[in-house]
C-alpha cells in the first residue's frame, strides 16, 4: 500500500499544515467562532489527526503538551521518533505505514491503545515502558516468530490483540513459483490462536474476535506444560523481584536512620579492605584467634549502634508526625474559622444586593453602600486577624519543635558517638595486642625460632623493629580512618536533614503560606468592593 | 407483728365509720330537699330553683347494689380423677399442712391465715404448691420471664378478690384458668410460676399484701410503658486530646470580673426556674396521689418472686402479673409478705413487714427469716459456698433422714396445654383495653382486624381520658409494609412508618391529614440505601422542595427548588400543567479526583433570573473560594438551536489572581454543558413531582385494599396453602375409595353359588367357610402342582440336552461346546429359580389359609356367626 506513495512528493509537518488539521478537527459552530477569534493554543489541543498527508518523518510536535490522541495513518513514516515530548499520549495510531521497528515509544507511559497495523515490523520489542496498554494491533506485519509474541506476557491489562496477517498466521501450502508467476498461497494457521490465547491470559479480543470460554479452556489445554513452566519461571522472578524490592525499603529505612550496613560485619570488613598490612599481619601466629574475638565485640558494637539507631529514628519520625498533624489540625481550625466569617458575609452581602436593586432613595442607598464598606473592612480585619493568630500560633508550635527534635538530634549524635568510641577503644586494644604479638613475633623471627612457617610478604616484614611497627601502626590509622569517617558520616547527615526540615518548615509553612493567604484575603475583599462598586455603577444608571 | 395486726384493727374500725356515710349524706340530701320543697318559689327565681334542683338531683345518687355472682358451679365430669380426689400422698400432705397451720394458729395468734388448702374446681382440697405444674410450651416467645408474664397478663382476664382483704376459698388449676380466659391474682401467679419453674427459673408465688392500684390492676397512675421515653445514651463529648504541639488558643482579652457577674445573673435565673418548675411538679404530684385508701395494707395479692441464679439472673425481682412487668424488690407497691411457696416447698415470712417489702431478705435457708414447711426441701440459698464442702458429709446424713420425711406428690393438675391459635389470639376474644396515666392502649390479635391493627395506643391530655391528643396505631403483617402510623389531634400531622421492601423505598411519611394530596406540605424518608438515587429525604411546601441525597456517584448531596405560582391556562390545556421553578439550588459534596478550584460545591440555576451561579469548593489552602456567574443566552430554551455567547455573559472570582483566565471556547463549553445540566434538573424536578404523585396514589390503593401477607408457612392462615392442602387431602381420600372399591368380593362367588340367600345363617355362614377354605387350599395345592410341572418339565429338557452333548462331544466345535455351557448354567439357574419358588410357596401357603380364615372371621356378613365359637 505505501508503495502508491512512493512516487509522490513527501511531505514535512509544517506550522501552515498543523494550523489547518487544528482548525479542521476543532471546536464547531459557536465554539468554531469564538476559538478562531481567540485563537487555538496548540498546548490545549486533545487530539490531532494527520493522516493521508504524505508525511515521511514525524516532526514539529513538541508543542503539543497536552495531547492525548494522536492519528498518523496512512502516510509514509518510517521510523518512530519525535514523540518523546507528548508523554500525555493514550492513543496512538500509525498504521499504514513503512515502519520497520518498534522504537521512540519510552516516554509515551500512559499509552493505552497502539496501533501499529500494516508496517514492515519484523519483531515485538522496546515496548517495556508502556505498562497501561490495552489494545495494541500489529496486523499485517512481518512478525514471522510465533515466541515472540510471549513478549506482550508482560502487559498485564492488554486486552485486544490483532495479529492478523502476519507471516506466522500462515502456512504456506503453495510455494510461490517465479515461472508461471504464480503467487505463493498460504492458508491460516491453525496453531497460532490457541498458541495466543495460551500465552497471554488477559486477552478479551483476539482478531476483532471474543475468545469465547471454550476456545480458551482448549487452549490452555494443549499449551499446559509450557505455560506452567512458563508461570512457573515468572513466579520464580516476581519472588526475587519482591525480595529485592523488600530489602531496598529496608536499606532505605537503615540509611533514613542513619545506621545503613551497621547491623553486619560491614563496617569491619570496611576497615580491612584497604588494610594491605593489616592483612597480612594477620598471618601472624596467634593473631587469628584474637581477631576472631575481636571482630565479635566489634560487630556487636555496631549491632548496638544500629538498634539504637532504629529506634532514634522512630521517635523522630513520630515527633514529626505529631508536629505536622498538630500543624494541620490549627491550620483547619483556623480555616474553618475564616470560611465562617466569609460565608456570614456572602449572606449579608446576598441579601443587601437584593434589596439595592428595589431600591430607589438615593440618601438609602449611599448609607447601605457605606454601611456594606465598613462591614467588608470589618470582614478584612477579622480575616487578618486570623492569620495573624495562626501565624503566632504556629511560630510556637515550630519553635517548641525545633528544640525538641534539636534535642533528640544531639542526644542521638552524643550517644553515637559514645558507641563509636567504644568502638575506637576496641581497635586500640586490639592494636596494642597486636604490636606485642609482632614483636614477640620478632623477636623470634631473629633469633629463627619460629615454629610456624609464615608467608614470604609477612616475612618481608619482619626486616627490623621500626618496620613491623609502622606496618602495624599504618594498619591501625587505616582502621582508626574509618571508624572516624562513619561517625562524621552520621553527624553530618542527621544534622544536614533537620536543617533541611526546619527551614522548609520556616519557608513553607510560615513565610509562604502567610503571603498566600494574606494576598488571598486582599484578592478577595478587593473583589467583594469592586462588584459593590460597579453594582453602584448599575444602580447609578439606572 | 403485733403491730402490724393493731394497725389493721384500727383500720378496720374506720372502715366501718365510714361505710356508714355515705348513707347519712343520702339522708342528709333527702332532708334538705324537703325543706327546699316548703320554700314557696318567688317569680323570676325559678330559673334559680330549677338550677338548684338539678345541683340536688346530681347530688342523689343510686349506687346499684353489687351483684353477687353465685360462685361458677363446673361440671365434675370434666374432670380427671386427679382433680376430683387425692391420692392417700396428697393427703398425708394435707393432713400434714393442716397440722403446720394448727401450730402455726397456736403460736402466732395474732398473725393472719396462710393460704395452704384451699378447694380446686371440684370442692376438693388441695395443697397449693401442688397446684403448681412446671410447664413448658412449645412457644419460644415465652421461654423468657418477660414473654411469659407478658402472656399472661395479656392472656387472662382480671378478677379482683371479694373481699379484697380475704384469701380466696378457692384455688382454680391453671388448665381451667386458661380455658376461662380469667383469674384473680393467685390463679395469674399459679399459672405464671408454672410457666417460669418450667423455664427454669428459680420463681415462687408470694401471698401478701399490696396497694389498691396493684390490687385492681388499676394502672391509671402509671405512664404507658411504650410512651416512656428511651434514655438517650449520653454521648460524652470526646475531650479534645492535647498533643504535643497543639497550638495554643489566642489570649482571652475578655474581663473575667464581667463574666463572672452574668454568670451569677444565669445562675439567679435558672436557681429561679428550678424552683418554680419543682413548685410545679410537686403540685401536679399532689394532684396525682392517689386518694387515701381506708383498706391500706389489708388489700390481699399475689405476684411472683424470682430469685437470681437460675437462667442467668443476675438479681432478684418480682413480677407483677397482672400486668406482666418487672418490679424492684424494694418497691413501695408491695406491702407485705404473708408466705412463698413453689412446686417444692411452703415458706412462711418471719421478717417484720411494717416498712413493706424494702430491706426484706430472701435467703429461704434462713430458718429464722423464713419457716419452712417440708425438711425434705430445704435448700439452702444464698449460703457462703465455704460451707458446702463443710456439708458434704452432712447432706448423707440428711438424704437417709429426708427419706424418712415426707416429699411433695407431683402436681394434680393436668399438663398445660395452649393450642396456637389461642395463643396468637393472646387476650381473650383477642383484644384487650389498658389504661395508663393519660393514655389508653388498645391490643388486638394478628389477623384479627382487617387492617393488620395489633395496637392502638391514644394519649390524652386530661386524666379522665376526653381530651384526646395524640393516636399512635401498630400493625403488623400489613402488604403495604406499614407498621406505625402517628395522628396528633392537635397539629394534624400525620407519621406513618414502614418497613423496607416497598417499591419505592418509603420509609416515613408525614402529612397533614387535612391536606393530603399532592404539593403539600409533607416529608419522605426513604431508604436510601435501596434506592438507585440515594435519596433520602424530600421535604415539600407548597412551594418548595428540599432533597437530601446520600452516597451518589456525582456528589449530589442537596436539591432545593423554589416554584411560582402555577400560571392559569386557558383553553384546552395540553399535557399537564406543572408549577413553573424559579430556582434550583444543587450543592456537591467534594470530588477528590478533580482539583477543588474546578469541582463544583454549589449551583444555583436561576430560571426565573436568566442565571446561573457557580461556587467552587475552597482549596486545602485557602479559606475563600472561587466563583462563575453565567447569563443564560436569550435561546437557551429553544431545542436545537445554537447557543450564542458574548464575553460579557461570564463574570467570575479566582481566589487565585494568577491563575490563567480559563479561555473563551472552555468557557462556552461549560455553558453549554450548565444549560444541559439545567434542562436534567428541571427533568430530574418533574420526576420527583410524579414519583410524589405515584407514592400518594399507590398509598390510596393500598389503603382502600389493606390487604395483609401471610407467611407461606402459616398453615392455618395461608389460603392458598390450605387449599392446596385440601386438594391433596381429597386426591388422598379418593384414592383410598378407589382402592376400597377395587378390593374384591372373595365371597362373592360362594354366595352366588349358594344362590345369593337374602340372608345368611350359621349354617349357611359355615358352608361359605368351608366352601372358600377348601377353594383356597385346593387352589394352593394346584399351584404347588403347576411348579413342580414346570420344573420337572425343565429337568427333562435339561437330561435330553445332557445326552445329546454326550452324543455328539466328539465332532464339536468349540462355539458350540459353550453354546452347550451357557445352555446349562441357564437351566440349571431357572431350576434354582423354581425350587425356590416351590419353597416360598410352601412356606407362604399356610399363612395365606390362616389369613383368609381370619377374614372370613371378621367378616362383616359372617362375623356374628363365629364371634362366640
Amino acid at each position: 500500500m505505501s508503495r502508491l506513495y512512493d512516487t509522490v512528493e513527501p511531505s514535512v509537518i509544517d506550522d501552515d499544515m498543523l494550523h489547518k488539521a487544528v482548525e479542521e478537527q476543532g471546536p464547531k459552530e459557536e465554539a468554531g467562532r469564538i476559538a478562531k477569534a481567540e485563537g487555538i493554543d496548540f498546548a490545549d489541543v486533545k487530539s490531532l489527526r494527520l493522516d493521508f498527508k504524505n508525511i515521511l518523518k514525524i516532526d514539529n510536535l513538541w508543542c503539543f503538551d497536552s495531547l492525548t490522541k494522536l492519528q498518523l495513518d496512512n502516510n509514509i513514516i518510517e521510523k518512530i521518533e519525535g514523540l518523546d515530548t507528548l508523554t500525555n499520549l493514550i492513543w496512538l495510531d500509525l498504521s499504514f505505514n513503512n515502519i520497520e521497528a518498534i522504537e521512540g515509544l519510552e516516554k509515551l507511559t500512559k499509552l493505552q491503545d497502539l496501533t501499529l497495523y500494516n508496517n514492515r515490523i519484523s519483531k515485538i520489542e522496546n515496548m517495556d515502558c508502556l505498562p497501561d496498554l490495552q489494545v495494541f494491533s500489529i496486523g499485517n506485519n512481518e512478525l514471522d516468530e510465533l515466541e515472540n509474541v510471549i513478549y506482550l506476557r508482560r502487559f498485564k491489562r492488554l486486552k485486544t490483540l490483532n495479529l492478523n496477517g502476519n507471516p506466522f498466521c500462515k502456512v504456506c501450502v503453495q510455494e510461490e513459483n517465479p515461472e508461471d508467476g504464480s503467487e505463493a498461497v498460504y492458508t491460516e494457521n491453525q496453531d497460532y490462536r490457541p498458541f495466543i490465547i495460551a500465552y497471554l491470559p488477559s486477552l478479551d479480543y483476539l482478531d476483532y474476535r471474543l475468545i469465547d470460554e471454550n476456545t480458551r479452556a482448549a487452549a490452555n489445554e494443549k499449551y499446559h506444560l509450557a505455560i506452567e513452566e512458563l508461570t512457573h519461571n515468572e513466579e520464580v522472578e516476581n519472588k526475587k523481584e519482591e525480595e529485592r524490592q523488600a530489602k531496598e525499603k529496608e536499606h532505605n529505612l537503615h540509611k533514613a536512620a542513619y545506621v545503613e550496613n551497621m547491623d553486619g560485619p560491614a563496617l569491619f570488613h570496611a576497615m580491612y579492605t584497604e588494610d594491605a598490612e593489616g592483612q597480612k599481619l594477620a598471618d601472624m601466629p596467634g593473631v587469628d584467634e584474637m581477631l576472631v574475638v575481636y571482630k565479635e565485640k566489634y560487630v556487636a558494637t555496631c549491632h548496638q549502634i544500629f538498634e539504637y539507631g532504629l529506634q532514634e529514628h522512630e521517635r523522630r519520625m513520630e515527633e514529626v508526625n505529631q508536629f505536622w498533624d498538630c500543624i494541620e489540625e490549627a491550620k483547619r481550625e483556623n480555616k474553618e474559622m475564616g470560611m465562617k466569617q466569609i460565608n456570614q458575609f456572602m449572606e449579608y452581602k446576598k441579601r443587601l444586593f437584593q434589596e439595592l436593586t428595589h431600591l430607589t432613595d438615593q440618601q438609602v442607598l449611599d448609607n447601605k453602600i457605606t454601611e456594606y464598606n465598613k462591614r467588608l473592612q470589618e470582614l478584612w480585619d477579622k480575616l487578618m486577624g486570623l492569620e495573624l493568630q495562626l501565624v503566632d500560633q504556629l511560630e510556637e508550635a515550630t519553635k517548641d519543635f525545633e528544640r525538641n527534635l534539636s534535642d533528640l538530634v544531639s542526644s542521638f549524635i552524643e550517644n553515637c558517638q559514645g558507641h563509636i568510641s567504644a568502638l575506637r577503644d576496641l581497635e586500640n586494644i586490639h592494636h596494642e595486642k597486636l604490636l606485642e604479638i609482632s614483636i614477640v613475633t620478632l623477636e623470634k623471627v631473629v633469633k629463627n625460632e619460629l615454629d610456624e612457617e609464615i608467608p614470604e610478604d609477612l616475612r618481608l616484614l619482619f626486616v627490623d623493629k621500626d618496620t613491623i611497627i609502622n606496618a602495624v601502626s599504618s594498619s591501625h590509622d587505616i582502621h582508626l580512618l574509618k571508624i572516624d569517617n562513619r561517625e562524621d558520616d552520621i553527624v553530618t547527615r542527621i544534622n544536614q536533614w533537620m536543617s533541611q526540615l526546619m527551614t522548609k518548615i520556616h519557608e513553607e509553612e510560615e513565610v509562604k503560606r502567610n503571603r498566600m493567604r494574606v494576598s488571598e484575603i486582599n484578592n478577595l475583599i478587593d473583589h467583594l468592593r469592586e462588584e459593590m462598586d460597579t453594582l453602584d455603577l448599575q444602580l447609578g444608571y439606572n | 407483728m403485733s403491730e402490724e395486726t393493731e394497725k389493721i384493727d384500727t383500720v378496720n374500725e374506720h372502715e366501718a365509720d365510714e361505710k356508714i356515710d355515705p348513707e347519712k349524706g343520702v339522708e342528709n340530701g333527702d332532708g334538705d330537699n324537703g325543706e327546699d320543697g316548703e320554700a314557696p318559689p318567688t317569680e323570676g327565681d325559678i330559673q334559680k330553683e330549677v338550677e338548684n334542683l338539678k345541683a340536688e338531683l346530681e347530688k342523689i345518687k343510686v349506687e346499684q347494689p353489687k351483684e353477687v355472682l353465685p360462685e361458677e358451679k363446673f361440671d365434675l365430669e370434666e374432670f380427671d380423677q386427679s382433680y376430683r380426689e387425692n391420692l392417700p400422698k396428697e393427703k398425708l400432705v394435707l393432713a400434714y399442712a393442716e397440722n403446720f397451720r394448727r401450730q402455726y394458729v397456736h403460736l402466732y395468734r395474732d398473725r393472719k391465715p396462710l393460704l395452704l388448702n384451699p378447694v380446686n374446681e371440684c370442692g376438693v382440697e388441695k395443697f397449693v404448691s401442688t397446684t403448681i405444674r412446671p410447664t413448658q410450651l412449645q412457644f419460644p416467645e415465652v421461654y423468657d420471664w418477660d414473654g411469659a408474664s407478658e402472656f399472661v397478663a395479656d392472656y387472662l382476664n382480671f378478677e379482683p378478690l371479694n373481699p379484697p382483704t380475704d384469701l380466696p376459698k378457692r384455688l382454680l388449676s391453671s388448665t381451667t384458668v386458661l380455658n376461662r380466659q380469667k383469674g384473680n391474682c393467685f390463679e395469674y401467679s399459679t399459672l405464671l410460676c408454672s410457666l417460669l419453674i418450667g423455664n427454669g427459673y428459680d420463681a415462687y408465688v408470694v401471698s401478701g399484701y399490696a396497694t389498691k392500684e396493684t390490687c385492681l390492676m388499676d394502672e391509671t397512675r402509671e405512664i404507658c410503658p411504650l410512651l416512656q421515653k428511651k434514655e438517650e445514651a449520653v454521648k460524652e463529648a470526646a475531650k479534645k486530646e492535647v498533643k504535643k504541639y497543639t497550638v495554643k488558643p489566642p489570649k482571652d482579652l475578655t474581663s473575667k470580673f464581667e463574666k463572672m457577674m452574668a454568670s451569677r445573673k444565669v445562675a439567679e435565673r435558672e436557681a429561679e426556674e428550678a424552683k418554680r418548675r419543682k413548685e410545679e411538679e410537686e403540685k401536679i404530684a399532689e394532684a396525682e396521689k392517689p386518694p387515701p385508701d381506708p383498706l391500706f395494707g389489708l388489700r390481699i395479692h399475689s405476684w411472683v418472686l424470682v430469685l437470681q441464679g437460675k437462667r442467668e439472673v443476675a438479681e432478684s425481682f418480682f413480677i407483677e402479673p397482672l400486668t406482666g412487668l418487672s418490679v424492684p424488690l424494694d418497691t413501695h407497691q408491695y406491702l407485705g409478705i404473708e408466705s412463698l411457696w413453689n412446686h417444692q416447698n411452703y415458706w412462711v415470712n418471719m421478717q417484720d413487714c411494717s416498712d413493706g417489702v424494702k430491706g426484706m431478705k430472701y435467703d429461704l435457708g434462713d430458718c429464722t427469716l423464713w419457716e419452712f414447711m417440708f425438711q425434705s426441701n430445704e435448700k439452702p440459698l444464698l449460703e457462703i459456698p465455704e460451707f458446702h464442702d463443710h456439708d458434704d458429709d452432712d447432706e448423707e446424713e440428711e438424704e437417709d433422714e429426708t427419706e424418712k420425711q415426707l416429699d411433695m406428690p407431683p402436681s394434680w393438675v393436668k399438663a398445660i396445654k395452649i393450642t396456637l391459635r389461642d395463643f396468637q389470639m393472646r387476650c381473650p376474644q383477642g383484644k384487650k383495653i389498658k389504661l395508663y396515666k393519660k393514655s389508653k392502649l388498645e391490643k388486638f390479635a394478628h389477623y384479627l382486624q382487617k387492617d393488620g391493627l395489633t395496637a392502638k395506643l391514644s394519649v390524652y391530655d386530661d386524666n379522665e381520658l376526653k381530651d384526646l391528643v395524640q393516636v399512635k396505631e401498630f400493625f403488623n403483617h400489613r402488604l403495604d409494609k406499614l407498621y406505625m402510623r402517628g395522628y396528633n389531634h392537635r397539629t394534624d400531622w400525620v407519621i406513618e412508618h414502614y418497613y423496607p421492601g416497598r417499591q419505592r423505598c418509603l420509609k416515613e411519611h408525614t402529612y397533614k391529614r387535612s391536606a393530603s394530596g399532592p404539593e403539600n406540605e409533607r416529608t419522605m424518608v426513604f431508604y436510601h440505601e435501596a434506592r438507585v438515587d440515594g435519596l433520602l429525604k424530600r421535604e415539600e411546601t407548597p412551594v418548595e422542595m428540599t432533597e437530601h441525597f446520600k452516597n451518589r456517584d456525582d456528589f449530589l448531596y442537596y436539591r432545593h427548588i423554589l416554584f411560582g405560582k402555577r400560571a392559569k391556562k386557558f383553553g384546552p390545556s395540553e399535557g399537564p400543567n406543572h408549577r413553573p421553578i424559579w430556582k434550583i439550588h444543587e450543592k456537591f459534596h467534594r470530588n477528590k479526583d478533580i482539583p477543588a478550584n474546578e469541582d463544583i460545591a454549589d449551583l444555583v440555576f436561576s430560571i426565573q433570573e436568566e442565571k446561573i451561579l457557580l461556587t467552587y469548593h475552597t482549596e486545602d489552602v485557602r479559606v475563600s473560594a472561587s466563583t462563575r456567574e453565567f447569563i443564560k443566552p436569550p435561546n437557551a430554551d429553544e431545542k436545537g438551536a445554537t447557543l450564542l455567547m458574548t464575553p460579557d455573559m461570564h463574570t467570575t472570582f479566582q481566589v487565585d489572581p494568577n491563575q490563567s483566565s480559563k479561555k473563551q471556547v472552555e468557557l462556552y463549553q461549560m455553558l453549554v454543558d450548565l444549560v444541559r445540566r439545567e434542562e436534567k434538573s428541571r427533568n430530574k424536578v418533574r420526576d420527583s413531582e410524579q414519583e410524589v404523585r405515584d407514592i400518594l396514589n399507590d398509598r390510596m390503593k393500598e389503603e382502600v385494599a389493606s390487604e395483609l401477607e401471610i407467611s407461606v408457612y402459616d398453615t392455618e392462615r395461608n389460603e392458598k396453602a390450605k387449599k392446596h392442602r385440601k386438594e391433596l387431602e381429597r386426591l388422598q381420600l379418593e384414592e383410598k375409595m378407589r382402592r376400597q372399591d377395587m378390593e374384591i368380593d372373595y365371597l362373592a362367588p360362594f354366595i352366588a353359588q349358594l344362590g345369593d340367600p337374602e340372608k345368611i345363617n350359621k349354617e349357611t355362614a359355615f358352608r361359605l367357610k368351608e366352601a372358600a377354605l377348601t377353594d383356597l387350599k385346593k387352589r394352593l395345592i394346584d399351584k404347588a402342582n403347576l411348579i413342580q410341572a414346570r420344573f420337572e418339565k425343565e429337568t427333562e429338557a435339561l437330561q435330553k440336552k445332557q445326552l445329546w452333548f454326550q452324543q455328539h462331544q466328539v465332532n464339536m466345535s468349540p462355539e458350540d461346546e459353550e453354546d452347550y455351557m451357557s445352555y446349562c448354567s441357564e437351566m440349571m439357574f431357572r431350576l434354582n429359580i423354581f425350587e425356590a419358588r416351590l419353597n416360598r410357596h410352601r412356606e407362604l401357603a399356610p399363612q395365606k389359609y390362616m389369613a383368609l380364615e381370619q377374614r372370613i372371621r371378621q367378616d362383616s356378613r359372617l362375623a356374628e356367626f363365629f364371634m362366640n365359637p
